[in-house]
Protein backbone atom coordinates (compact mmCIF):
# COMPACT_ATOMS: atom_id res chain seq x y z
CA UNK A 1 0.00 0.00 0.00
CA UNK A 2 2.68 1.76 -0.03
CA UNK A 3 3.81 5.08 2.45
CA UNK A 4 0.52 6.88 4.95
CA UNK A 5 -0.54 9.69 3.76
CA UNK A 6 -1.39 10.21 7.53
CA UNK A 7 0.01 8.38 10.27
CA UNK A 8 -1.30 8.49 13.94
CA UNK A 9 -0.12 6.60 16.58
CA UNK A 10 -0.98 6.87 20.49
CA UNK A 11 -2.62 10.08 20.13
CA UNK A 12 -4.24 12.31 23.40
CA UNK A 13 -5.58 14.93 23.43
CA UNK A 14 -7.65 16.85 26.02
CA UNK A 15 -9.22 20.14 27.08
CA UNK A 16 -8.86 20.94 30.17
CA UNK A 17 -8.70 18.22 32.39
CA UNK A 18 -11.21 16.57 30.03
CA UNK A 19 -9.74 13.94 27.29
CA UNK A 20 -11.18 13.94 24.15
CA UNK A 21 -8.51 11.12 22.95
CA UNK A 22 -7.55 8.63 24.04
CA UNK A 23 -4.78 6.62 22.41
CA UNK A 24 -5.97 7.04 19.22
CA UNK A 25 -3.64 5.56 16.77
CA UNK A 26 -4.80 5.49 12.31
CA UNK A 27 -3.34 5.29 9.04
CA UNK A 28 -4.82 6.27 5.79
CA UNK A 29 -3.25 4.85 2.78
CA UNK A 30 -2.94 6.31 -0.94
CA UNK A 31 -6.38 5.60 -2.39
CA UNK A 32 -8.08 5.29 0.39
CA UNK A 33 -11.52 6.93 1.99
CA UNK A 34 -11.70 6.40 5.72
CA UNK A 35 -14.61 7.20 7.77
CA UNK A 36 -14.92 8.21 11.29
CA UNK A 37 -18.47 7.63 12.93
CA UNK A 38 -19.19 8.13 16.55
CA UNK A 39 -21.58 9.93 18.89
CA UNK A 40 -21.47 13.60 19.59
CA UNK A 41 -18.00 14.54 21.42
CA UNK A 42 -16.54 11.53 20.80
CA UNK A 43 -13.58 13.64 19.53
CA UNK A 44 -14.17 12.88 15.14
CA UNK A 45 -13.21 16.82 14.47
CA UNK A 46 -10.45 17.11 16.96
CA UNK A 47 -9.34 13.93 15.26
CA UNK A 48 -9.58 15.93 12.07
CA UNK A 49 -7.99 19.34 13.23
CA UNK A 50 -5.27 16.98 14.53
CA UNK A 51 -4.87 15.78 11.34
CA UNK A 52 -4.20 18.96 9.89
CA UNK A 53 -1.68 20.16 12.10
CA UNK A 54 -4.32 22.89 13.68
CA UNK A 55 -4.30 21.40 17.31
CA UNK A 56 -1.47 20.19 18.86
CA UNK A 57 -1.65 16.32 20.92
CA UNK A 58 -0.55 16.12 24.50
CA UNK A 59 1.01 12.81 23.70
CA UNK A 60 1.32 11.06 20.28
CA UNK A 61 3.11 11.46 16.96
CA UNK A 62 1.26 12.64 13.46
CA UNK A 63 3.39 12.18 10.60
CA UNK A 64 1.94 13.96 7.69
CA UNK A 65 3.17 12.69 3.89
CA UNK A 66 5.68 10.50 6.02
CA UNK A 67 6.99 13.60 7.96
CA UNK A 68 6.18 14.58 11.36
CA UNK A 69 3.46 17.04 11.65
CA UNK A 70 5.54 19.54 13.37
CA UNK A 71 7.82 19.73 10.53
CA UNK A 72 5.00 20.14 7.51
CA UNK A 73 5.24 23.68 6.34
CA UNK A 74 5.04 23.51 1.85
CA UNK A 75 3.37 20.22 2.31
CA UNK A 76 0.27 22.14 3.92
CA UNK A 77 -0.26 23.08 -0.42
CA UNK A 78 -1.04 18.97 -0.98
CA UNK A 79 -3.57 19.38 2.64
CA UNK A 80 -7.00 20.81 2.82
CA UNK A 81 -9.58 20.66 5.43
CA UNK A 82 -13.04 21.46 5.16
CA UNK A 83 -14.43 22.49 8.70
CA UNK A 84 -18.34 21.84 9.36
CA UNK A 85 -19.89 24.90 8.69
CA UNK A 86 -17.16 25.71 6.35
CA UNK A 87 -15.51 29.06 6.81
CA UNK A 88 -15.50 31.90 4.43
CA UNK A 89 -15.39 35.65 3.97
CA UNK A 90 -18.72 36.91 3.95
CA UNK A 91 -18.06 40.46 2.42
CA UNK A 92 -16.94 38.74 -0.27
CA UNK A 93 -17.98 37.04 -3.33
CA UNK A 94 -18.13 33.49 -4.09
CA UNK A 95 -15.33 33.96 -6.74
CA UNK A 96 -13.39 36.44 -4.27
CA UNK A 97 -13.18 33.69 -1.87
CA UNK A 98 -12.73 31.43 -4.54
CA UNK A 99 -9.47 33.33 -5.93
CA UNK A 100 -7.91 34.93 -2.45
CA UNK A 101 -7.79 31.01 -1.23
CA UNK A 102 -6.35 29.53 -4.46
CA UNK A 103 -3.54 32.34 -4.27
CA UNK A 104 -3.27 32.25 -0.35
CA UNK A 105 -2.68 28.27 -0.99
CA UNK A 106 0.16 28.90 -3.71
CA UNK A 107 -2.38 27.37 -6.27
CA UNK A 108 -2.44 29.88 -9.75
CA UNK A 109 -5.61 28.94 -11.32
CA UNK A 110 -7.11 31.26 -14.26
CA UNK A 111 -10.33 33.05 -13.81
CA UNK A 112 -11.81 30.84 -16.88
CA UNK A 113 -11.24 27.74 -13.92
CA UNK A 114 -12.65 29.41 -11.00
CA UNK A 115 -15.90 30.29 -13.21
CA UNK A 116 -16.25 27.07 -14.61
CA UNK A 117 -15.82 25.54 -10.86
CA UNK A 118 -18.55 28.05 -9.43
CA UNK A 119 -20.82 26.77 -12.60
CA UNK A 120 -19.82 23.10 -11.79
CA UNK A 121 -20.82 24.03 -8.31
CA UNK A 122 -24.55 25.50 -9.33
CA UNK A 123 -22.87 29.21 -7.64
CA UNK A 124 -23.62 32.64 -8.74
CA UNK A 125 -20.15 34.41 -8.95
CA UNK A 126 -20.81 37.96 -7.87
CA UNK A 127 -22.94 37.47 -4.63
CA UNK A 128 -21.57 37.60 -1.42
CA UNK A 129 -21.03 34.37 0.77
CA UNK A 130 -23.18 36.33 2.88
CA UNK A 131 -26.35 35.76 1.10
CA UNK A 132 -25.44 32.10 0.54
CA UNK A 133 -27.79 29.74 2.23
CA UNK A 134 -25.55 27.14 4.26
CA UNK A 135 -25.85 24.20 1.19
CA UNK A 136 -24.38 26.97 -1.44
CA UNK A 137 -21.53 27.29 0.99
CA UNK A 138 -20.59 23.83 1.47
CA UNK A 139 -20.77 23.52 -2.45
CA UNK A 140 -18.92 26.86 -2.70
CA UNK A 141 -16.23 24.48 -0.13
CA UNK A 142 -16.88 21.40 -2.83
CA UNK A 143 -15.49 24.45 -5.78
CA UNK A 144 -12.47 24.71 -3.48
CA UNK A 145 -11.48 21.16 -3.12
CA UNK A 146 -12.23 20.48 -7.08
CA UNK A 147 -9.42 23.64 -7.71
CA UNK A 148 -7.09 23.32 -5.36
CA UNK A 149 -6.83 19.44 -5.86
CA UNK A 150 -5.18 18.52 -2.37
CA UNK A 151 -3.29 14.94 -2.00
CA UNK A 152 -4.57 15.23 1.36
CA UNK A 153 -8.41 15.91 2.28
CA UNK A 154 -10.22 15.74 5.57
CA UNK A 155 -13.78 16.43 5.74
CA UNK A 156 -15.80 17.11 8.60
CA UNK A 157 -19.53 15.87 7.77
CA UNK A 158 -19.56 17.28 4.68
CA UNK A 159 -22.96 15.91 3.74
CA UNK A 160 -25.21 17.94 6.03
CA UNK A 161 -26.49 20.76 4.61
CA UNK A 162 -26.50 19.77 0.69
CA UNK A 163 -29.32 18.56 -1.01
CA UNK A 164 -29.51 14.86 -3.37
CA UNK A 165 -27.80 17.12 -5.99
CA UNK A 166 -24.86 18.60 -3.77
CA UNK A 167 -24.26 15.12 -2.42
CA UNK A 168 -23.50 14.23 -6.55
CA UNK A 169 -20.64 16.91 -6.30
CA UNK A 170 -19.78 15.68 -2.77
CA UNK A 171 -19.41 12.34 -4.46
CA UNK A 172 -17.59 13.46 -7.47
CA UNK A 173 -15.30 15.37 -5.39
CA UNK A 174 -14.32 12.79 -3.07
CA UNK A 175 -13.94 10.48 -5.83
CA UNK A 176 -10.87 12.75 -7.51
CA UNK A 177 -9.67 12.86 -4.14
CA UNK A 178 -9.06 9.12 -3.70
CA UNK A 179 -8.20 9.13 -7.26
CA UNK A 180 -4.78 11.64 -6.16
CA UNK A 181 -4.54 10.72 -2.80
CA UNK A 182 -6.87 9.78 0.73
CA UNK A 183 -9.98 11.38 1.92
CA UNK A 184 -10.58 11.19 5.65
CA UNK A 185 -13.99 12.14 6.81
CA UNK A 186 -16.18 12.37 9.94
CA UNK A 187 -19.77 11.56 9.73
CA UNK A 188 -23.16 10.34 11.30
CA UNK A 189 -24.59 9.00 8.33
CA UNK A 190 -23.63 5.58 8.50
CA UNK A 191 -25.66 5.34 4.95
CA UNK A 192 -23.39 8.16 3.04
CA UNK A 193 -20.15 6.45 4.76
CA UNK A 194 -20.90 3.17 3.29
CA UNK A 195 -21.54 4.32 -0.01
CA UNK A 196 -18.59 6.62 -0.05
CA UNK A 197 -15.81 4.81 2.64
CA UNK A 198 -13.42 2.01 1.94
CA UNK A 199 -13.28 1.35 5.58
CA UNK A 200 -15.20 2.62 8.81
CA UNK A 201 -13.16 3.76 12.18
CA UNK A 202 -15.73 4.17 15.09
CA UNK A 203 -14.61 6.53 17.61
CA UNK A 204 -16.17 5.26 21.02
CA UNK B 1 6.04 38.94 -1.21
CA UNK B 2 3.42 38.51 -3.32
CA UNK B 3 0.92 36.85 -0.86
CA UNK B 4 2.03 39.29 2.13
CA UNK B 5 0.62 42.30 -0.27
CA UNK B 6 -2.44 40.29 -1.54
CA UNK B 7 -3.47 39.43 2.29
CA UNK B 8 -3.18 42.97 3.01
CA UNK B 9 -5.26 44.00 0.13
CA UNK B 10 -7.76 41.54 0.73
CA UNK B 11 -8.23 42.40 4.58
CA UNK B 12 -8.62 46.49 3.22
CA UNK B 13 -11.30 45.29 0.99
CA UNK B 14 -12.96 43.30 4.10
CA UNK B 15 -12.60 46.71 6.10
CA UNK B 16 -13.74 49.07 3.91
CA UNK B 17 -16.82 46.20 3.11
CA UNK B 18 -17.43 45.41 6.25
CA UNK B 19 -16.71 49.42 7.78
CA UNK B 20 -17.58 49.02 11.24
CA UNK B 21 -14.39 49.06 12.30
CA UNK B 22 -12.79 51.96 10.61
CA UNK B 23 -15.98 53.96 10.91
CA UNK B 24 -15.85 53.80 14.76
CA UNK B 25 -12.07 54.86 15.51
CA UNK B 26 -13.24 57.59 13.23
CA UNK B 27 -16.02 58.52 15.00
CA UNK B 28 -14.08 57.74 18.51
CA UNK B 29 -11.68 60.61 17.00
CA UNK B 30 -13.86 62.97 16.55
CA UNK B 31 -15.26 62.85 20.05
CA UNK B 32 -12.25 62.83 21.10
CA UNK B 33 -11.07 65.83 19.47
CA UNK B 34 -14.61 67.64 20.41
CA UNK B 35 -14.31 66.65 23.77
CA UNK B 36 -10.29 67.70 24.25
CA UNK B 37 -10.76 70.89 22.28
CA UNK B 38 -14.11 71.94 24.87
CA UNK B 39 -11.45 70.88 27.70
CA UNK B 40 -8.35 73.01 26.72
CA UNK B 41 -10.49 76.24 26.07
CA UNK B 42 -10.84 78.84 23.33
CA UNK B 43 -7.46 80.31 23.37
CA UNK B 44 -5.51 79.77 20.39
CA UNK B 45 -2.24 79.94 22.40
CA UNK B 46 -3.54 76.81 24.64
CA UNK B 47 -5.02 74.89 22.00
CA UNK B 48 -1.50 75.16 19.73
CA UNK B 49 0.86 74.44 22.82
CA UNK B 50 -1.74 71.07 23.50
CA UNK B 51 -2.05 70.16 19.88
CA UNK B 52 0.45 67.56 19.73
CA UNK B 53 -0.23 65.98 22.81
CA UNK B 54 -3.67 66.05 21.36
CA UNK B 55 -2.51 64.56 18.07
CA UNK B 56 -1.03 61.30 19.98
CA UNK B 57 -3.36 60.80 22.98
CA UNK B 58 -6.45 60.65 19.71
CA UNK B 59 -4.14 58.10 17.75
CA UNK B 60 -3.30 55.99 20.75
CA UNK B 61 -7.03 55.90 21.24
CA UNK B 62 -7.88 55.29 17.72
CA UNK B 63 -5.11 52.65 17.41
CA UNK B 64 -6.48 50.64 20.56
CA UNK B 65 -9.56 50.34 18.76
CA UNK B 66 -7.84 49.61 15.35
CA UNK B 67 -5.44 46.79 16.99
CA UNK B 68 -7.46 43.74 17.08
CA UNK B 69 -8.93 44.50 13.18
CA UNK B 70 -6.11 43.03 11.61
CA UNK B 71 -6.98 39.17 13.18
CA UNK B 72 -11.14 40.32 13.50
CA UNK B 73 -12.12 39.58 10.46
CA UNK B 74 -10.48 36.31 10.78
CA UNK B 75 -12.23 35.89 13.75
CA UNK B 76 -15.63 37.35 13.01
CA UNK B 77 -15.40 34.63 9.57
CA UNK B 78 -14.06 31.59 11.16
CA UNK B 79 -11.48 31.56 8.47
CA UNK B 80 -8.32 31.41 10.94
CA UNK B 81 -8.01 27.64 10.63
CA UNK B 82 -7.66 28.15 6.84
CA UNK B 83 -4.88 31.22 6.79
CA UNK B 84 -2.83 28.90 9.44
CA UNK B 85 -3.45 25.79 6.66
CA UNK B 86 -1.42 28.10 3.87
CA UNK B 87 1.80 26.44 2.86
CA UNK B 88 4.92 27.56 3.64
CA UNK B 89 6.42 29.17 7.33
CA UNK B 90 3.91 31.85 8.85
CA UNK B 91 5.99 34.74 8.85
CA UNK B 92 4.49 35.58 5.58
CA UNK B 93 0.79 35.74 7.47
CA UNK B 94 2.08 38.20 10.56
CA UNK B 95 4.01 40.87 7.39
CA UNK B 96 0.55 40.82 5.61
CA UNK B 97 -1.53 41.25 8.78
CA UNK B 98 0.89 44.13 9.83
CA UNK B 99 0.73 45.81 6.46
CA UNK B 100 -2.66 46.19 6.89
CA UNK B 101 -2.94 47.38 10.16
CA UNK B 102 -0.03 49.72 9.33
CA UNK B 103 -2.01 51.50 6.14
CA UNK B 104 -5.12 51.54 8.20
CA UNK B 105 -3.58 53.95 11.20
CA UNK B 106 -1.46 55.84 8.35
CA UNK B 107 -5.46 56.59 6.72
CA UNK B 108 -6.37 57.70 10.41
CA UNK B 109 -3.33 59.62 10.76
CA UNK B 110 -3.70 61.87 7.67
CA UNK B 111 -7.28 62.40 8.94
CA UNK B 112 -6.43 63.39 12.46
CA UNK B 113 -3.19 65.70 10.71
CA UNK B 114 -5.99 67.62 9.36
CA UNK B 115 -8.59 67.94 11.87
CA UNK B 116 -5.68 68.68 14.53
CA UNK B 117 -4.26 71.09 12.62
CA UNK B 118 -7.46 72.95 11.85
CA UNK B 119 -9.14 72.26 15.89
CA UNK B 120 -5.99 72.82 17.61
CA UNK B 121 -3.82 75.22 15.20
CA UNK B 122 -0.99 72.81 14.99
CA UNK B 123 1.60 74.52 12.45
CA UNK B 124 1.52 72.44 8.67
CA UNK B 125 4.60 74.26 7.81
CA UNK B 126 6.53 71.33 9.28
CA UNK B 127 3.57 68.74 7.89
CA UNK B 128 6.27 66.49 5.76
CA UNK B 129 8.49 66.20 9.17
CA UNK B 130 5.25 65.92 11.39
CA UNK B 131 4.23 63.21 9.15
CA UNK B 132 7.72 61.54 9.20
CA UNK B 133 6.69 61.03 12.96
CA UNK B 134 3.64 59.52 12.59
CA UNK B 135 4.83 57.26 9.75
CA UNK B 136 7.53 56.23 12.19
CA UNK B 137 5.36 56.04 15.21
CA UNK B 138 2.43 54.06 13.19
CA UNK B 139 4.81 51.50 12.10
CA UNK B 140 5.98 50.71 15.75
CA UNK B 141 2.30 50.77 17.19
CA UNK B 142 1.34 48.60 14.30
CA UNK B 143 4.04 45.93 14.54
CA UNK B 144 3.16 45.32 18.40
CA UNK B 145 -0.21 45.20 18.00
CA UNK B 146 -0.37 43.06 15.10
CA UNK B 147 1.70 40.57 17.66
CA UNK B 148 -0.08 40.92 20.56
CA UNK B 149 -3.66 40.73 18.07
CA UNK B 150 -2.75 37.15 17.08
CA UNK B 151 -1.38 36.21 20.32
CA UNK B 152 -4.78 36.40 21.97
CA UNK B 153 -6.80 36.34 18.87
CA UNK B 154 -8.35 32.30 20.52
CA UNK B 155 -9.42 34.57 23.86
CA UNK B 156 -12.82 35.64 24.46
CA UNK B 157 -11.61 38.55 26.90
CA UNK B 158 -9.13 39.51 24.00
CA UNK B 159 -10.45 42.94 23.11
CA UNK B 160 -10.16 43.73 26.75
CA UNK B 161 -6.70 41.96 26.71
CA UNK B 162 -5.35 43.62 23.83
CA UNK B 163 -5.24 47.39 24.81
CA UNK B 164 -3.40 46.57 27.65
CA UNK B 165 -1.01 44.83 26.19
CA UNK B 166 0.24 46.99 23.94
CA UNK B 167 0.24 49.93 25.65
CA UNK B 168 2.73 48.38 28.46
CA UNK B 169 5.09 47.79 25.30
CA UNK B 170 4.53 50.58 22.79
CA UNK B 171 4.85 53.39 25.70
CA UNK B 172 8.54 54.48 24.51
CA UNK B 173 7.25 54.53 21.04
CA UNK B 174 4.22 57.17 21.94
CA UNK B 175 6.41 58.87 24.07
CA UNK B 176 9.31 59.46 21.65
CA UNK B 177 6.78 60.20 18.81
CA UNK B 178 5.14 63.19 21.04
CA UNK B 179 8.91 64.88 21.90
CA UNK B 180 9.56 64.81 18.43
CA UNK B 181 5.98 66.40 17.13
CA UNK B 182 6.07 68.96 20.15
CA UNK B 183 9.74 69.52 18.70
CA UNK B 184 8.47 70.38 15.57
CA UNK B 185 5.33 72.02 16.33
CA UNK B 186 7.18 74.60 18.97
CA UNK B 187 10.10 75.71 15.62
CA UNK B 188 12.98 73.59 16.79
CA UNK B 189 15.43 72.85 14.30
CA UNK B 190 15.22 69.85 12.41
CA UNK B 191 18.72 68.79 13.95
CA UNK B 192 16.80 68.31 17.35
CA UNK B 193 14.22 66.27 16.43
CA UNK B 194 16.30 63.83 14.81
CA UNK B 195 17.65 61.70 18.08
CA UNK B 196 13.70 61.13 18.67
CA UNK B 197 13.36 59.73 14.96
CA UNK B 198 16.49 57.27 15.25
CA UNK B 199 14.96 56.27 18.75
CA UNK B 200 11.44 55.53 16.85
CA UNK B 201 13.32 53.71 13.96
CA UNK B 202 15.32 52.01 16.54
CA UNK B 203 11.96 50.67 18.06
CA UNK B 204 10.15 50.22 14.73
CA UNK B 205 13.33 47.86 13.90
CA UNK B 206 13.75 45.65 16.71
CA UNK B 207 9.34 45.27 17.46
CA UNK B 208 9.38 44.44 13.79
CA UNK B 209 12.07 41.36 13.87
CA UNK B 210 11.07 40.24 17.48
CA UNK B 211 7.64 39.70 16.49
CA UNK B 212 7.95 38.57 13.20
CA UNK B 213 10.33 35.81 14.24
CA UNK B 214 8.03 34.85 17.59
CA UNK B 215 4.94 35.08 15.31
CA UNK B 216 4.68 31.61 14.25
CA UNK B 217 4.98 29.91 17.42
CA UNK B 218 2.61 32.35 19.26
CA UNK B 219 -0.46 31.61 16.74
CA UNK B 220 -0.59 27.76 16.57
CA UNK B 221 -3.29 26.57 18.56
Amino acid sequence: MGEPLLRLEGVWKRFGRDWVLRDVGLSLFPGEVVALLGPNGVGKTTLLRVAATLTRPQRGEVELFGRPARAVEAERAELLFLANPPAFYRHLTGEENLRSALFMGGRGVSAEEVAGALSWAGLPPARPVAAYSSGMRKRLALARIRLMGPRLLLLDEPETALDEAGRELLRQVIAAARERGGVLLATHDREFAGAVADREVVLS
Amino acid sequence: MRRVLALALRDLKLELRGKAGLFSALFFLGVVLLILGFALGPEREDLRRAAPGVLWVALAFAGSLLAGRAWAVEVENDTLDDLLLTPGSREWIYWGKFLFLWVLLLAVSVVLLVLVAGMFYLPLERGPAILLTLVLGATGYAAVATFYAGLVVRLSTAQLVLPILVFSVVVPVVLAAVRATTGLAGGAEIAEVVPWWKLLLVFDVIYLTASSLLFPFVIEG
